[in-house]
Protein backbone atom coordinates (compact mmCIF):
# COMPACT_ATOMS: atom_id res chain seq x y z
CA UNK A 1 0.00 0.00 0.00
CA UNK A 2 1.30 3.18 -0.89
CA UNK A 3 2.39 5.68 2.33
CA UNK A 4 0.66 8.74 1.31
CA UNK A 5 -1.47 10.79 3.10
CA UNK A 6 -2.99 13.28 0.60
CA UNK A 7 -5.22 12.88 -2.30
CA UNK A 8 -2.73 14.42 -4.46
CA UNK A 9 -1.09 11.32 -4.22
CA UNK A 10 -3.58 8.66 -2.91
CA UNK A 11 -4.79 5.80 -5.52
CA UNK A 12 -8.29 4.51 -5.81
CA UNK A 13 -9.10 1.41 -7.77
CA UNK A 14 -12.66 1.26 -9.23
CA UNK A 15 -14.16 -1.80 -9.91
CA UNK A 16 -17.28 -1.88 -11.47
CA UNK A 17 -18.09 -3.44 -14.84
CA UNK A 18 -20.76 -0.15 -16.06
CA UNK A 19 -18.22 1.78 -17.95
CA UNK A 20 -20.58 4.64 -17.17
CA UNK A 21 -20.44 4.25 -13.48
CA UNK A 22 -16.33 4.06 -13.62
CA UNK A 23 -16.75 7.19 -15.66
CA UNK A 24 -18.39 8.94 -12.67
CA UNK A 25 -16.20 8.00 -10.27
CA UNK A 26 -13.34 8.64 -11.68
CA UNK A 27 -14.04 11.97 -12.59
CA UNK A 28 -15.25 13.05 -8.76
CA UNK A 29 -12.19 11.22 -7.71
CA UNK A 30 -9.79 12.93 -10.12
CA UNK A 31 -11.37 16.54 -9.23
CA UNK A 32 -10.52 16.10 -5.92
CA UNK A 33 -6.68 14.94 -6.17
CA UNK A 34 -6.97 10.93 -6.35
CA UNK A 35 -5.40 9.26 -8.98
CA UNK A 36 -7.97 6.30 -10.29
CA UNK A 37 -7.15 2.83 -12.34
CA UNK A 38 -10.20 0.97 -12.74
CA UNK A 39 -11.09 -2.93 -12.88
CA UNK A 40 -14.24 -4.13 -14.64
CA UNK A 41 -14.71 -7.21 -12.22
CA UNK A 42 -13.28 -8.90 -9.41
CA UNK A 43 -10.48 -11.24 -11.78
CA UNK A 44 -9.22 -7.72 -13.31
CA UNK A 45 -9.35 -6.21 -9.78
CA UNK A 46 -7.04 -9.12 -8.25
CA UNK A 47 -4.56 -8.84 -11.08
CA UNK A 48 -4.42 -5.09 -10.18
CA UNK A 49 -3.84 -5.05 -6.65
CA UNK A 50 -1.00 -7.61 -7.01
CA UNK A 51 0.55 -5.54 -9.67
CA UNK A 52 0.35 -2.22 -8.65
CA UNK A 53 0.37 -0.23 -5.03
CA UNK A 54 -3.38 1.22 -3.72
CA UNK A 55 -4.65 2.97 -0.89
CA UNK A 56 -8.48 2.15 -1.59
CA UNK A 57 -10.31 -0.34 -3.76
CA UNK A 58 -14.01 0.76 -4.24
CA UNK A 59 -15.96 -2.38 -5.79
CA UNK A 60 -19.44 -3.07 -6.82
CA UNK A 61 -21.43 -6.35 -6.51
CA UNK A 62 -22.78 -7.82 -9.17
CA UNK A 63 -20.14 -8.06 -11.74
CA UNK A 64 -19.32 -11.06 -14.41
CA UNK A 65 -16.73 -13.55 -14.29
CA UNK A 66 -16.40 -12.58 -10.57
CA UNK A 67 -18.94 -10.62 -8.51
CA UNK A 68 -17.21 -8.07 -5.50
CA UNK A 69 -17.75 -10.44 -2.66
CA UNK A 70 -15.49 -13.33 -3.80
CA UNK A 71 -13.07 -10.23 -4.66
CA UNK A 72 -13.26 -9.13 -1.68
CA UNK A 73 -13.03 -12.88 0.24
CA UNK A 74 -9.62 -13.66 -2.08
CA UNK A 75 -8.41 -10.29 -1.26
CA UNK A 76 -8.86 -10.95 2.78
CA UNK A 77 -7.87 -14.50 2.55
CA UNK A 78 -4.16 -13.67 3.25
CA UNK A 79 -2.89 -15.79 -0.40
CA UNK A 80 -1.49 -12.22 -1.01
CA UNK A 81 -0.56 -10.63 2.30
CA UNK A 82 0.45 -7.60 0.82
CA UNK A 83 -3.13 -6.29 -0.39
CA UNK A 84 -5.14 -8.49 2.77
CA UNK A 85 -5.30 -5.34 4.38
CA UNK A 86 -6.14 -2.57 1.61
CA UNK A 87 -9.41 -0.79 2.65
CA UNK A 88 -12.10 -1.63 0.87
CA UNK A 89 -15.52 0.57 0.05
CA UNK A 90 -18.19 -1.61 -1.65
CA UNK A 91 -20.75 0.40 -3.63
CA UNK A 92 -24.17 -1.65 -4.82
CA UNK A 93 -27.49 -1.45 -5.87
CA UNK A 94 -28.05 -4.09 -3.17
CA UNK A 95 -30.09 -2.86 -0.44
CA UNK A 96 -30.92 -5.20 1.63
CA UNK A 97 -30.03 -6.47 5.00
CA UNK A 98 -28.10 -9.85 3.87
CA UNK A 99 -26.00 -7.76 1.15
CA UNK A 100 -24.90 -5.66 3.51
CA UNK A 101 -24.45 -8.61 6.15
CA UNK A 102 -22.37 -10.48 3.33
CA UNK A 103 -19.92 -7.56 2.47
CA UNK A 104 -18.94 -7.12 6.09
CA UNK A 105 -18.53 -10.42 6.37
CA UNK A 106 -16.64 -10.64 2.82
CA UNK A 107 -14.19 -7.91 4.34
CA UNK A 108 -15.83 -4.13 3.13
CA UNK A 109 -14.80 -1.87 5.63
CA UNK A 110 -17.92 0.51 4.26
CA UNK A 111 -21.25 -0.23 2.29
CA UNK A 112 -22.88 2.31 0.25
CA UNK A 113 -26.13 1.72 -1.89
CA UNK A 114 -26.22 3.33 -5.49
CA UNK A 115 -26.60 5.81 -6.67
CA UNK A 116 -24.06 8.03 -4.65
CA UNK A 117 -23.58 11.55 -4.80
CA UNK A 118 -19.94 12.91 -5.98
CA UNK A 119 -19.84 14.70 -2.84
CA UNK A 120 -20.91 11.54 -0.52
CA UNK A 121 -18.26 8.93 -2.60
CA UNK A 122 -15.00 12.20 -1.85
CA UNK A 123 -15.59 12.07 1.54
CA UNK A 124 -15.82 8.24 2.16
CA UNK A 125 -12.77 7.46 0.04
CA UNK A 126 -11.09 10.39 2.07
CA UNK A 127 -12.23 9.05 5.67
CA UNK A 128 -11.45 5.22 4.67
CA UNK A 129 -7.96 5.80 2.18
CA UNK A 130 -7.17 8.14 5.54
CA UNK A 131 -6.69 11.42 4.38
CA UNK A 132 -7.78 14.62 4.78
CA UNK A 133 -11.00 15.57 3.04
CA UNK B 1 -33.96 -31.25 -18.81
CA UNK B 2 -36.32 -32.00 -15.65
CA UNK B 3 -32.91 -34.26 -14.11
CA UNK B 4 -30.76 -31.02 -14.92
CA UNK B 5 -32.91 -28.91 -13.20
CA UNK B 6 -32.73 -30.81 -10.29
CA UNK B 7 -29.79 -31.25 -10.15
CA UNK B 8 -28.53 -27.68 -10.61
CA UNK B 9 -31.17 -26.79 -7.61
CA UNK B 10 -29.26 -29.27 -5.39
CA UNK B 11 -25.79 -28.29 -6.74
CA UNK B 12 -23.34 -26.26 -4.06
CA UNK B 13 -20.28 -26.22 -5.94
CA UNK B 14 -20.13 -23.22 -8.44
CA UNK B 15 -17.78 -24.69 -11.10
CA UNK B 16 -20.28 -27.90 -11.82
CA UNK B 17 -23.47 -25.36 -11.66
CA UNK B 18 -21.48 -23.42 -14.22
CA UNK B 19 -21.01 -26.50 -16.28
CA UNK B 20 -24.79 -27.73 -15.97
CA UNK B 21 -25.81 -23.68 -16.79
CA UNK B 22 -23.21 -24.35 -19.62
CA UNK B 23 -25.28 -28.06 -20.81
CA UNK B 24 -28.31 -25.55 -20.48
CA UNK B 25 -27.06 -23.15 -23.09
CA UNK B 26 -26.13 -25.35 -25.34
CA UNK B 27 -29.91 -26.96 -25.53
CA UNK B 28 -31.12 -23.44 -25.29
CA UNK B 29 -34.14 -23.73 -26.03
CA UNK B 30 -37.47 -21.99 -23.90
CA UNK B 31 -37.12 -24.84 -21.13
CA UNK B 32 -33.76 -23.62 -20.61
CA UNK B 33 -34.70 -20.32 -19.94
CA UNK B 34 -37.11 -21.40 -17.75
CA UNK B 35 -34.38 -23.33 -15.61
CA UNK B 36 -32.55 -20.94 -15.35
CA UNK B 37 -34.86 -17.74 -14.55
CA UNK B 38 -35.16 -18.28 -10.91
CA UNK B 39 -31.50 -18.11 -10.12
CA UNK B 40 -31.84 -13.97 -11.26
CA UNK B 41 -33.92 -13.76 -7.93
CA UNK B 42 -30.45 -15.92 -5.42
CA UNK B 43 -29.09 -14.41 -2.89
CA UNK B 44 -25.85 -15.68 -4.21
CA UNK B 45 -24.01 -12.62 -5.94
CA UNK B 46 -22.09 -15.44 -7.91
CA UNK B 47 -25.14 -17.46 -8.74
CA UNK B 48 -27.33 -14.18 -10.65
CA UNK B 49 -23.84 -13.66 -12.21
CA UNK B 50 -23.76 -17.07 -13.87
CA UNK B 51 -27.35 -17.05 -14.74
CA UNK B 52 -26.94 -13.62 -16.63
CA UNK B 53 -23.97 -14.76 -18.60
CA UNK B 54 -25.78 -18.36 -19.15
CA UNK B 55 -29.22 -15.75 -20.65
CA UNK B 56 -26.99 -13.49 -22.05
CA UNK B 57 -25.68 -16.32 -24.30
CA UNK B 58 -29.35 -17.01 -25.73
CA UNK B 59 -30.62 -13.74 -26.75
CA UNK B 60 -33.05 -15.56 -28.99
CA UNK B 61 -34.74 -17.66 -26.62
CA UNK B 62 -34.79 -14.72 -23.99
CA UNK B 63 -36.67 -12.58 -25.94
CA UNK B 64 -40.28 -13.74 -25.24
CA UNK B 65 -39.73 -13.56 -21.64
CA UNK B 66 -38.07 -9.95 -21.79
CA UNK B 67 -41.34 -8.24 -21.28
CA UNK B 68 -42.68 -9.68 -17.93
CA UNK B 69 -38.96 -9.95 -16.74
CA UNK B 70 -38.72 -6.18 -17.50
CA UNK B 71 -41.87 -5.33 -15.79
CA UNK B 72 -41.22 -7.67 -12.92
CA UNK B 73 -42.28 -6.72 -9.30
CA UNK B 74 -39.05 -6.89 -7.78
CA UNK B 75 -36.67 -3.64 -8.85
CA UNK B 76 -33.21 -5.85 -8.75
CA UNK B 77 -34.78 -8.54 -11.43
CA UNK B 78 -35.62 -5.50 -13.77
CA UNK B 79 -32.16 -4.40 -12.83
CA UNK B 80 -30.41 -7.76 -13.94
CA UNK B 81 -33.10 -8.22 -16.76
CA UNK B 82 -31.60 -4.92 -18.95
CA UNK B 83 -28.09 -6.70 -19.11
CA UNK B 84 -30.54 -9.62 -21.02
CA UNK B 85 -30.72 -6.98 -23.63
CA UNK B 86 -27.18 -6.54 -24.21
CA UNK B 87 -26.72 -9.38 -26.79
CA UNK B 88 -30.37 -8.72 -28.39
CA UNK B 89 -30.74 -7.16 -31.73
CA UNK B 90 -30.26 -3.45 -31.21
CA UNK B 91 -33.16 -2.07 -32.33
CA UNK B 92 -35.43 -4.72 -30.42
CA UNK B 93 -32.84 -3.60 -27.46
CA UNK B 94 -33.75 0.01 -27.62
CA UNK B 95 -37.29 -0.34 -27.56
CA UNK B 96 -37.42 -2.57 -24.74
CA UNK B 97 -35.08 -0.52 -22.50
CA UNK B 98 -36.83 2.65 -23.83
CA UNK B 99 -40.21 1.36 -22.60
CA UNK B 100 -38.69 0.63 -19.39
CA UNK B 101 -36.87 3.47 -18.66
CA UNK B 102 -40.51 5.51 -19.67
CA UNK B 103 -42.28 4.30 -16.63
CA UNK B 104 -39.28 3.36 -14.07
CA UNK B 105 -39.29 4.82 -10.80
CA UNK B 106 -36.07 3.68 -9.77
CA UNK B 107 -33.02 5.28 -10.49
CA UNK B 108 -30.66 2.49 -10.51
CA UNK B 109 -32.75 0.20 -12.88
CA UNK B 110 -32.94 3.26 -15.15
CA UNK B 111 -28.86 3.57 -14.78
CA UNK B 112 -28.73 -0.09 -15.54
CA UNK B 113 -30.89 0.15 -18.59
CA UNK B 114 -29.13 3.45 -19.58
CA UNK B 115 -25.26 1.58 -19.63
CA UNK B 116 -27.07 -0.83 -21.81
CA UNK B 117 -28.14 1.45 -24.38
CA UNK B 118 -24.78 3.51 -24.33
CA UNK B 119 -23.09 0.00 -26.01
CA UNK B 120 -26.16 -1.24 -28.14
CA UNK B 121 -28.84 2.09 -28.23
CA UNK B 122 -30.03 3.11 -31.42
CA UNK B 123 -31.06 7.16 -32.33
CA UNK B 124 -34.53 6.13 -31.42
CA UNK B 125 -33.66 6.04 -27.58
CA UNK B 126 -32.55 9.66 -27.77
CA UNK B 127 -35.66 11.32 -26.45
CA UNK B 128 -36.12 8.84 -24.16
CA UNK B 129 -33.26 9.23 -22.19
CA UNK B 130 -33.56 13.50 -22.19
CA UNK B 131 -36.77 12.42 -20.87
CA UNK B 132 -35.38 10.07 -18.59
CA UNK B 133 -32.50 12.94 -17.53
CA UNK B 134 -35.02 15.44 -16.70
CA UNK B 135 -37.12 13.34 -14.67
CA UNK B 136 -33.80 12.17 -12.23
CA UNK B 137 -32.39 15.57 -12.36
CA UNK B 138 -32.11 15.48 -8.45
CA UNK B 139 -29.83 12.52 -8.40
CA UNK B 140 -26.47 13.42 -10.53
CA UNK B 141 -25.54 10.04 -11.91
CA UNK B 142 -28.44 9.65 -14.35
CA UNK B 143 -27.96 13.35 -15.85
CA UNK B 144 -24.27 12.28 -16.35
CA UNK B 145 -25.08 8.98 -17.34
CA UNK B 146 -27.31 10.25 -20.24
CA UNK B 147 -25.39 12.61 -21.29
CA UNK B 148 -22.33 10.14 -22.13
CA UNK B 149 -24.70 7.73 -23.65
CA UNK B 150 -26.46 10.17 -25.98
CA UNK B 151 -23.05 11.26 -27.22
CA UNK B 152 -22.25 7.60 -27.68
CA UNK B 153 -25.24 7.27 -29.63
CA UNK B 154 -25.13 9.78 -31.55
CA UNK B 155 -21.10 9.11 -32.68
CA UNK B 156 -20.27 12.45 -31.13
CA UNK B 157 -17.57 10.45 -28.67
CA UNK B 158 -15.92 6.78 -29.84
Amino acid sequence: MADTATPAKAKVLVVDDSSLVRLYYRSALEIAGFEVKQAINGIEAMEKVLSESFDLVIVDVNMPRMDGFTFLRLLRSGAAADVSTLPALMISTESGEQDMAEARVAGANFYLVKPVAEAELVRHVCVLAGVAL
Amino acid sequence: MPALAVALAREPIPRVREAMMTALIRIGNAASIEVLLPYLRSQEASVRAAAIEALQALPEAIAPFMSPLLNDGDSDVRLLATELARNMEASEATRLLCELIEHEHHPNVCAAAIDVLTEVGTPEALPTLERCSARFAATPFLPFAVSIAMSRISGEES
